[in-house]
């Protein structure tokens, strides 16, 4: 049997405010936060301010954590995902879909990623990983989880049916996630 | 392919995308569902899977955040709090505001007055309070703030402080239900927690000295009382227990244990 009811107490105290439970989530997950933070924004002060939001946002949101649904590290790292993405959609530097949809009929592997020097040093190792994956599984991850596009508005501008970039998007995330381990496997 | 397959190859795929923020809120929402749905071993599955997801460090930057973020964090959290709770002040300053009069003036008619007042204020505060809790889940933010200071007071003392317990609780299924007869007021909340085997009913506006049972009835028609309730005031309540392997499908009724009338 899963052994969610920490963590839902946990939570249960974060959402009623209580400091010390949010003190005890601050230092579970600050780290991941960080990183994660780190690896879609393009300096340390931006993901600071990134970090501060998204535990405001996971207090507003404490209540309705369920550890039916998911561990808690999962949830805090959803929440962050799609705070850092909404973020990146807030952005005004995005590129603009005629862009995109241009580019694709010259060759879609031609779409820039986003052009920061320290972003791309940062992720030097995710970037070369992106490289080996089939080209669909590529360009669909670089929209959608760099670049902050929907899913729909990706399907249009690959004029391709909206399973088919679900379907690419998510055996991409499952070949990095792979290639990763392999990575860090080698390492050892 | 069948279709089994093909729904449980989706269903990964849903979850692989949900896990890194990439649903819409619609197709969220439809997943939520879709797992739900799908038998335990899936389920297991999955929440495996996205905490693997999570837990990925591979990619990620190898920089840890500078220690005076954790302060920053911190208060930025408890300012939003304070924000909040000020939006909550008619409701939770209530004992606060008759307190500090009684400080300031010290006169002992006033303070009698002003006791009667807030309490009368505070019962319907909790009434509303208790409605809100059940029919708007995305206003449990701020019912729960409010159960955090004197509204989960005032709770424990009417129905026993176990009731926190089944309030927002995941585990819980809360049922609902009016007299049959729609001819007078009254409402049942009934909670049943399916992983620890227990479960509150709390009763609202019952007639005075009226006794209800609550009944659940098993998957194959086996009908089980559950609990009994007996009105002694506007608001009572009752925790029971209940094996956890009946609670699956369970359909829960009442009726008066007087006049036999039901509550559906």
């Amino acid at each position: 049997m899963l052994n969610e009811e920490p963590d839902y107490r946990l939570m249960r105290r974060v959402a009623l405010g209580e400091e010390d439970a949010v003190t005890e989530l601050y230092d579970r997950y600050c780290a991941l936060v960080f990183k994660l933070s780190l690896q879609f924004l393009s300096n340390n002060a931006e993901a600071e301010d990134a970090v501060q939001e998204v535990f405001v946002r996971l207090w507003k949101t404490a209540d309705r954590f369920d550890p039916r649904k998911a561990k808690l590290v999962t949830w805090v790292m959803l929440i962050t995902r799609r705070h850092l993405i909404d973020r990146i959609r807030r952005k005004t530097v995005r590129p603009k879909q005629q862009e995109f949809t241009e580019h694709h009929e010259e060759s879609a592997t031609d779409v820039p990623l986003p052009s920061n020097t320290l972003l791309h040093e940062r992720n030097a190792l995710l970037w070369e990983a992106l490289q080996a994956l089939p080209e669909m599984q590529r360009i669909v991850i670089e929209r959608a989880y760099f670049h902050g596009f929907t899913l729909r508005e990706v399907s249009r501008q690959l004029d391709a049916p909206l399973g088919t970039v679900k379907s690419a998007l998510s055996r991409g995330l499952l070949r990095l996630r792979e290639q990763g381990n392999k990575d860090i496997a080698a390492q050892l | 392919m069948t279709n089994e397959t093909h729904n449980y190859n989706q269903l990964l795929e849903l979850a692989v995308l949900e896990a890194h923020g990439l649903l819409d809120p619609i197709e969220s929402d439809l997943f939520t569902r879709s797992f739900h749905d799908a038998p335990v071993s899936i389920q297991e599955e999955i929440i495996r899977m996205q905490e693997a997801f999570a837990v990925d460090t591979s990619f990620l930057p190898d920089e840890n955040p500078p220690a005076e973020l954790r302060k920053r964090v911190l208060q930025a959290v408890a300012d939003t709090a304070d924000q909040e709770a000020q939006r909550l002040a008619p409701l939770a300053l209530i004992g606060a505001r008759a307190s500090a009069a009684q400080t300031q003036y010290g006169s002992s008619k006033n303070i009698t007055l002003w006791r009667t007042a807030a309490v009368v204020l505070f019962g319907v505060a909790v009434v509303l309070a208790v409605i809100t809790l059940d029919t708007q889940r995305k206003a449990n933010r701020s019912a729960q703030l409010a159960l955090n200071s004197a509204t989960n007071t005032a709770l424990n003392e009417l129905v026993g402080h176990k009731f926190s317990e089944f309030v927002g609780n995941p585990y819980c299924q809360v049922t609902r239900l009016e007299r049959a007869s729609g001819d007078s007021a009254g409402y049942l909340r009934i909670a049943l927690n399916e992983r620890f085997g227990n479960g509150f009913v709390m009763g609202i506006d019952l007639e005075d000295g009226e006794e209800i049972i609550i009944q659940g009835t098993t998957t194959d028609g086996t009908v089980i009382e559950l609990a009994r309730l007996t009105a002694d005031g506007p608001i009572v309540g009752q925790d029971f227990e209940i094996d956890t392997a009946l609670i699956r499908g369970m359909t829960i009724t009442a009726l008066d244990a007087n006049t036999g009338k039901r509550w559906v």
